[in-house]
């Protein structure tokens, strides 16, 4: 669980003890519609057999939507798929295979809050429906879903059979022996075709030392949104062409989005402010935003000799832009968190910000449809928001969740089947469309979906803007320490907003780079940034798309 | 226990029996052995198992545990945050104990004379006191947000302009809002113990004094302070060991920011071991942070002994 998810939660808890306190109910009341089964998978063209039906009436656990809605539609394909094929589909090997294992438990760890709602109310329960395999969700805080399966190797205990991790976690923990890798369960249970279907940024991602060490399973790319009312009202249009001699128009470069953000405070403020960003200590937007605005201006982490290449020019101009844009933003920018921007957008108080996929659902008024969601206020810029790739051209996948085996695994078999029909094409395009959820898109078939296309009047232009970032998208730095060089950056920009000199604010954060690299090993370190920066998205000039493999739709 | 099973032997034969007294040991080590074990398991084996860190490698970013020397220690006591986190702790720990125990006296002083409605005054003056110290800080965060907490917006009213205090992330600002919070609720802790003392002061001393024609501030420092001086020792000691801990409202107002000018030593000890996970670092670091403590602890508990012996 990143740190968004977990003040998301937070949040949630808050606004729950609000609803209590207005005799509202506060429990989000999931609607069990598991008789509705039958109907579902009719409209999916597709038959139950009365043993089935009889089976999965008579456990009734898992919560199913209305079959005539985009959701419930794919939820019903994911089912279909599962249980009548194709056959040769990951979804269908996965469930035929599991059934030799029915009665085992696996503990699954999830982030805490939203993120496992999934596994306790959709993709546990059917799982259990399809084969008889329980499942244990264990909740965990962000920074426990780190330490707590190292914990429990150590101790080999076998606590965990899947794992929910960053990817910027595997380098340590395959070397560590944490988790196991899939290439023979791959061969033997996967339909290979279904690998081909991630998109080209988030294939390589769980890939480390020639083998595969998870399933990549949440697509956290930054966008763009913005407000397209503002950007065309006419007025506004004609006094930023008197003022810049030029066009109002969506911010493609950083210069130009602080210019842009400040003009339209200057026009709008109280009513509406230009930007908004989290910027508070630990929100993590700090150590994101600078990583994907310094690599787009050019920079690169390091230096051949593994020193930290951070301040320097292009590290002060990243930071003035960021100081730039926070002047023009809405007050108190460096005191938000993600959640209380996401408060502040969906109120209209701010015409761009740039965030995870989330947005786009919440902005159309989407998510908010699930009580779960309820911490978030109603949309009142439903049918307004335009979506574009951040400026700069090069978007952050902040954090990201990849699905992998734990080594000390009672099941590894088991648990490696339900990770492969977790994240199969069908079944993962239902989990990712689960207004609760917190799983991104991050397949080709989920970019290129009619029924996700279907949540909301503009999801296709949603999905695509997505697929298009995710071309030109950069990672977080995959290798040992990568906690460390994020802490130090977040409190680098901290410093800046309280007022510190941007050099001098560089110049620390580098010399804690430095230390930290001394501390895991120059050489090993260097290794593995050679290691990360062969793949796509490690810097701007590899992205998916300069490598002349981007997903057009 | 020993005095009891001496007793019964006597009793029991007007002289002391051997097995007897061997069997009460027994039986007396038996009752102690659960207790004891449990303490063994959740305290001293942590205990000794830290001590094995100290000198190994135990982080979750580098596999193996090789022997490390003191290098866990030298990469604490040669790190500037954790230097500067430990001048934060002593900062803020001096000057919220201080504060809390001159208000804490000063209100004890106020309500240690019965009248109507004290009752009511001290229950309500002590409800910070079960509130989590998590709740305190997220409150005071509300209270204190730029823009949309009330208080720049009342002291703009009380000032006639526009207040733009950014308490949470400006210094020395956020130092002031970390301190209001614990200030605010722990003060009723000094008051509660300090209100225990004045009450327990024999009211004749004050009537002889009374009587001797001595003014009250002569009272105060000859009379109310010597009395008090026990309980003041004892609620100062108490809170300082309280305070030096500080982490939770930290955690929450400020997250150690802007940069890392908030990070009290526990602070420092949890991101180290908890957010980067160095854990054989942050065993280090606590160490340390243990016998400084250790050596501030020592120290007041002899002036608390020795103030009680007068």
């Amino acid at each position: 669980m990143n740190e968004r998810e977990r003040r998301d939660f937070n949040a949630g808890l808050a606004a729950d003890v609000d609803a209590w306190l207005r005799g509202e109910p506060t429990r989000r009341t999931f609607i069990k519609r598991f008789g509705q089964m039958a109907g579902m998978l009719a409209v999916a063209g597709g038959g139950l057999s009365p043993a089935f039906v009889s089976s999965a009436l008579a456990q009734a656990q898992v919560q199913l939507e209305d079959p005539n809605t985009p959701l419930g539609k794919a939820q019903a394909l994911a089912l279909k798929a599962s249980t009548e094929g194709p056959t040769d589909g990951s979804a269908f090997r996965a469930v035929a295979a599991a059934k030799q294992f029915a009665g085992a438990n696996l503990n699954m760890t999830y982030e805490a809050g939203l993120q496992a709602l999934d596994p306790r109310n959709f993709s546990g329960p059917l799982w259990e429906q399809l084969t008889g395999i329980k499942s244990t969700v264990v909740e965990l805080p962000s920074p426990d879903m780190y330490s707590k399966p190292i914990a429990e190797h150590i101790a080999r205990s076998g606590a965990y059979d899947i794992l929910d991790l960053q990817p910027q976690w595997t380098p340590a923990l395959a070397d560590g022996g944490v988790i196991a890798p899939l290439d023979d369960y791959i061969a033997k249970y996967m339909n290979v075709a279904d690998l081909e279907d991630y998109h080209p940024l988030y294939k390589a991602l769980p890939t480390y030392k020639g083998k595969i060490w998870g399933f990549f399973d949440d697509g956290d790319m930054f966008a763009l949104y913005y407000r397209k009312d503002i950007f065309e009202d006419p007025k506004l249009n004609e006094a930023y062409q008197a003022k810049f001699n030029k066009k109002l128009e969506v911010p493609k470069t950083w210069e130009d989005y602080a210019q842009v953000a400040q003009f339209i405070t200057d026009q709008m403020a109280p009513n509406v402010y230009g930007a908004g960003h989290f910027r508070k200590a630990a929100s993590p937007g700090n150590q994101f935003d600078f990583m994907q605005q310094f690599r787009s201006n050019g920079g690169a982490f390091f230096d051949e000799n593994m020193k930290a290449s951070i301040a320097n020019d292009i590290g002060v101009k990243t930071l003035n832009n960021m100081i730039a844009a926070n002047k023009a933003s809405i007050p108190g920018n460096e005191e938000l968190d993600a959640v209380s921007l996401w408060v502040a957008w969906l109120q209209g108080k701010v015409a761009m910000i740039y965030s995870w996929p989330p947005t786009g659902r919440m902005s159309a008024g989407y998510s908010q449809s699930d009580k779960a969601i309820s911490f978030i206020p109603q949309s009142s810029i439903a049918g307004k928001v335009g979506y574009a790739i951040v400026p700069g051209g090069n978007p952050e996948h902040a954090f990201g969740f990849n699905k992998a085996l734990a080594a000390d695994s009672a099941n590894l078999e088991a648990a490696y089947l339900f990770m492969q029909w977790a994240c199969s094409p069908p079944v993962s395009l239902a989990r990712c469309m689960l207004p609760y959820a917190l799983r991104d898109p991050y397949r080709i078939s989920h970019f290129k979906s009619d029924l996700y296309g279907q949540l909301f009047p503009s999801a296709p232009e949603y999905l695509a803007n997505l697929n298009a970032s995710a071309n030109v998208g950069l990672l977080d730095p995959i290798m040992p320490g990568a906690q460390d060089y994020q802490l130090s950056l977040d409190r680098m920009c901290t410093s800046v907003w309280a007022g510190t000199d941007p050099m001098e604010a560089l110049k620390t954060a580098a010399a804690e780079w430095d230390a930290t690299t001394e501390n895991l090993g120059v050489d090993s370190q260097k290794a593995f940034y050679l290691e990360f920066l062969k793949l796509p998205g490690a810097t701007a000039a590899n992205t998916v798309e300069k490598l002349g493999m981007a997903v057009k739709l | 226990m020993a005095g009891s099973a001496t007793a019964v032997g006597t009793i029991s034969g007007g002289r002391h029996l051997p097995s007897a007294r061997q069997s009460d040991r027994r039986f007396k080590w038996l009752l102690v052995a659960p207790a004891a074990l449990l303490i063994l398991a959740i305290s001293i084996y942590p205990l000794l198992f830290s001590i094995w860190v100290l000198f190994v490698n135990y982080d979750f970013q580098i596999p193996g545990h090789a022997f490390v020397g003191l290098k866990n220690f030298s990469q604490v006591i040669f790190d500037p945050v954790a230097r500067y986190s430990l001048w934060v702790t002593v900062v803020l720990s001096v000057i919220n104990v201080t504060i809390e125990f001159i208000l804490g006296l000063a209100i004890a002083m106020a309500l240690a004379k019965t009248f109507r409605g004290r009752g009511v005054i001290i229950s309500i003056l002590i409800v910070p006191l079960f509130i989590s110290p998590v709740i305190v800080g997220q409150v005071w965060v509300l209270m204190l947000h730029n823009p949309f907490g009330p208080t720049n917006y009342l002291l703009g009213q009380l000032l006639g302009y526009d207040v733009t205090i950014k308490w949470l992330t400006q210094f020395p600002w956020n130092f002031v809002a970390l301190i209001l919070a614990d200030v605010w609720q722990w003060t009723p802790f000094m008051f509660v113990i300090l209100l225990a003392g004045l009450t327990s002061i024999p009211p004749h001393v004050y009537e002889a004094a009374e009587l001797d024609g001595v003014g009250p501030w002569l009272t105060f420092w000859n009379i109310t302070l010597p009395y008090l001086a026990p309980m003041i020792f004892l609620a100062i000691t108490f809170r300082l060991l309280d305070a030096v801990r500080l982490f939770d409202t930290i955690f929450i107002m400020t997250g150690g920011g802007p940069g890392t000018s908030t990070y009290s030593a526990s602070f420092y000890l949890y991101t180290i071991g908890f957010t980067q996970f160095h854990l054989s670092r942050a065993t280090a670091g606590a160490w340390i942070f243990m016998v400084l403590t250790l050596l501030v602890i020592i120290f007041l508990v002899r002036r608390l002994l020795k103030a009680e012996t007068r």
